[in-house]
């Protein structure tokens, strides 16, 4: 069986192969399975779309580079490598925009995913709908959970439950919203 | 070749994106998500969820019933909300103004010892509509109620009443009744 881990494998080594050429169909490619795992690294951790689109880029440019100059020891470990420069990154804060800027200017690789591959924008009508169908308990966890992603010991103390029964009825409202989701999507 | 299934839940992503794990399964999370595409985009799938309900939240689209001190965290984030504090037997006279973002009515209660609340709302248009086992703090000193802004601003000179009633098994008790008198701004 393949894994991603594998995929991702295989160009790092199509990569450090070509050097010093360049193969510029395994970069692209890589960069269109790692960015958004990056950047959803960069959310978790910066709590910020804006600045997790610049740790993306940054994070590609640095492995991007390490590979070309064959200080990625280990591909099949490319995941955890990037990891380390993410995590980095996050930590050393360091990105003033002109050095951003200059790095960006010398690197003409396309770093950010074709629109064509972003997600489908969520529909706020039908989701509106959606919410005022819960049951009202499921509804309020799921609000109180995700104005500003509190997890379910904090949202148990405001509401008197444990955190258990907090998880179990977030976790009802989501399928119970997904499947109202899914319902409107097919009907529509 | 067929493709490795990842076995990863859902509640497991959430816990992770919501800070419920330690920080040793965080990091390990953290490496397992940029190795795995599938769960990194159910994540990503959750996360744009989870953004939009805040956005119904904060367009105020939708009714709820709450915990007083869940609505002052949405107004010290900086939303403008119209306050109004009835005790039971109270009525208060209401509207919205062109720049309220949401409206919130603090229904004061005794709700020490409620293990299930009812919320019922006599409508002008609607008619009676109960909401049952709204969610609330027993600790709390009553529930705040934050209608639907699209309708309030529908609304002329007309009254709702409001109806908070304590269920015990198969019996009941009305613990406050409210009376909004709308007008418009």
């Amino acid at each position: 069986m393949t894994s991603d881990a594998d995929d991702d494998a295989a160009l790092a080594r199509r990569i450090i192969g070509c050097a010093p050429g360049r193969d510029a169909g395994a970069e692209a490619e890589l960069c269109r399975r790692l960015g958004p795992r990056i950047r959803l690294y960069g959310l978790k951790h910066l709590r910020s779309e804006a600045a997790a689109a610049d740790l993306m880029q940054d994070v590609l440019v640095m492995v991007l580079q390490k590979l070309r100059e064959g200080g990625v020891r280990e591909p099949e470990h490319v995941a955890s490598f990037v990891l380390g420069a993410a995590r980095q990154m996050v930590i050393d804060g360091r990105r003033s925009s002109l050095r951003r800027e200059r790095i960006l200017a010398a690197f003409p690789v396309d770093l950010v995913p074709a629109d064509g591959e972003a997600p489908e924008p969520i529909d706020t009508k039908r989701i509106g709908r959606c919410l005022s169908a819960l049951p009202e308990r499921e509804r309020a966890v799921l609000v109180m959970t995700f104005y500003d992603d509190r997890p379910a010991d904090a949202v148990a103390a405001e509401l008197g439950l444990s955190a258990g029964n907090v998880r179990v009825i977030r976790h009802r409202g989501l399928d119970r919203l997904r499947g109202c989701m899914e319902t409107a999507g097919e009907t529509t | 070749m067929r493709r490795a299934t990842c076995t990863t839940s859902e509640q497991q992503l959430l816990a992770y994106w919501l800070g419920e794990i330690d920080g040793a399964q965080e990091s390990r999370m953290d490496e397992h998500l940029l190795a795995c595409a599938a769960c990194s985009e159910r994540l990503r799938a959750l996360v744009d969820f989870g953004t939009a309900i805040r956005g119904e939240l904060l367009a105020g689209d939708f009714g709820f019933v709450l915990p007083p001190a869940f609505v002052r965290r949405i107004k010290a984030a900086g939303l403008r909300v119209r306050e109004y504090n009835l005790e039971p037997g109270g009525s208060v006279s209401c509207t919205i103004a062109p720049d309220d973002e949401l409206v919130a009515a603090h229904l004061r209660a005794p709700l020490h010892g409620v293990r299930r609340l009812d919320f019922v709302l006599q409508d002008p248009r609607a008619g009676t509509l109960r909401v049952t086992d709204v969610a609330f703090d027993p600790a709390a000193d009553g529930v705040t109620m934050v209608p639907s802004v699209p309708y309030l601003r529908t609304l002329r000179y007309e009254q709702q009443r409001v109806r908070l009633v304590v269920v015990d098994g198969v019996e009941e008790r009305v613990i406050g009744d409210y009376t909004f008198n709308h007008y418009p701004s």
